[in-house]
């Protein structure tokens, strides 16, 4: 079965991003473009990995990252950050949530693979299916 | 505050998670701009310790001049004095927003830009793209990023990994130039945060321009910068006014 990947960001050219790296892997990559979204996808699709941005319209990353954590069946999801804000104050208040990872924007897909390999199993799609 | 635990802890995870800080020039400067008791003979001494930041100031404070021989300020102290210590904010601010740029068009767009004088590139006649973000917060003011149409569609395929014809339209190329802006400002955000700027970045505004003139404001400063990488031009300039609020 497809690893299941949620990415949550505002901008469609980070998804596409995040679509592209996945592509050669056997992943189902769900996509939301808010927190609010973001949580009903994650509530519904129960995605083995969620891949999060902080500053977005609606609901953003931090307040997303609260809620999962206060929900007993999603608070095992595994988070890793995919964001800017690199700025101390929010390094820690989404430590002290509780991420896997962090990634800073601007990211290299291969270092969002290596980050998410730790997290989940990446098996490598068959070439057909991949291009 | 150096050895605090969360400076520790925040050391500990940065290091963890790969997240580089700001140059130590800049952080020092950065805190001392912050400071609303500020030494301004520190600051100066800082600038002129670095023979970069010392050119630069200088350029922002003779904007009309096209070469250092039309300067009519021409030393630290006197550019610090004329123009406020808003100055001294822009620089410590362009500095890591330059990085940011160059960092996130060569890690997202595989594209090596190069820092030029403004001065050193054609003014972007007629139509052309303008990306706009907003900061407000102990330090106000924005970050304007400008192309031709052509390089804003060269500059989303690259983000895309795509031919420039493959391009779908029009929303395409704007949210790639607003999440290009979005990560160079998020980078520079944090950086101002770190010394105690506290503010709030505003989601970022992509649209058309033909005559673009940077708004300034009262108390505040402005700087223009310049890239280059082969047919691309990109021009940025940031105004900001520190303690706003």
């Amino acid at each position: 079965m497809a690893t299941k990947i949620l990415s949550v960001d505002d901008s469609r050219t980070i998804r596409l991003i995040v679509g592209k790296a996945f592509r050669p892997y056997d992943v189902k990559l769900l996509e939301a473009a808010n927190g609010e979204e973001g949580l009903a996808m994650a509530a519904k699709e129960m995605p083995d990995l969620i891949i999060l941005d902080v500053t977005m319209p609606v609901m953003d990353g931090v307040t997303m990252l609260g809620k999962l954590k206060e929900d007993p069946l999603l608070k095992g999801i595994p988070v890793i950050m995919l964001t800017a804000e690199s700025g101390r104050e929010n390094v820690l208040q989404i430590a002290r949530l509780g991420v896997r990872d962090y990634l800073v924007k601007p990211f290299k897909e291969d270092q969002l693979i290596e980050k998410a390999g730790r997290c989940v199993t990446l098996e490598k799609r068959p070439v057909a299916a991949a291009a | 505050m150096q050895g605090s635990p969360d400076n520790n802890q925040y050391r500990e995870l940065a290091r963890r998670y790969g997240i580089a800080s700001a140059p130590e020039s800049v952080s020092r400067l950065t805190q001392l701009v912050a400071r609303q008791d500020c030494d301004v003979d520190e600051i100066v001494r800082v600038i002129e310790k670095d023979p970069g930041l010392s050119a630069r100031l200088l350029r922002v404070a003779n904007p009309h001049a096209n070469h250092e021989s039309e300067y009519t300020v021409d030393s630290v102290d006197q550019a610090i004095m004329r123009n406020g210590i808003g100055c001294a904010l822009l620089l410590a601010m362009g500095t890591p927003l330059s990085l940011a740029l160059i960092k996130t068009f060569q890690t997202m767009v595989s594209l090596k830009l190069e820092s030029v004088d403004p001065h050193q590139l054609d003014s972007l006649n007629g139509m052309h793209m303008l990306c706009s973000i907003g900061f407000a917060g102990k330090v106000t003011g924005h970050v304007y990023l400008r192309m031709s149409s052509n390089s804003a569609r060269s500059i989303a395929a690259g983000i895309l990994g795509i031919e420039p014809k493959e391009i779908g339209g029009n929303d395409e190329i704007r949210d790639a130039a607003g999440e290009l802006l979005n990560i160079m400002t998020g980078n520079f955000k944090s950086n101002l945060c770190d010394a105690g700027l506290d503010c709030k970045l505003e989601p970022p505004q992509v649209g058309i321009t033909e005559d673009f003139t940077t708004p300034t404001q009262p108390g505040g400063g402005l700087e223009r910068l310049a890239f280059r990488a082969d047919k691309i031009e990109i021009f940025v300039d940031v105004s900001a006014n520190p303690w706003s609020d």
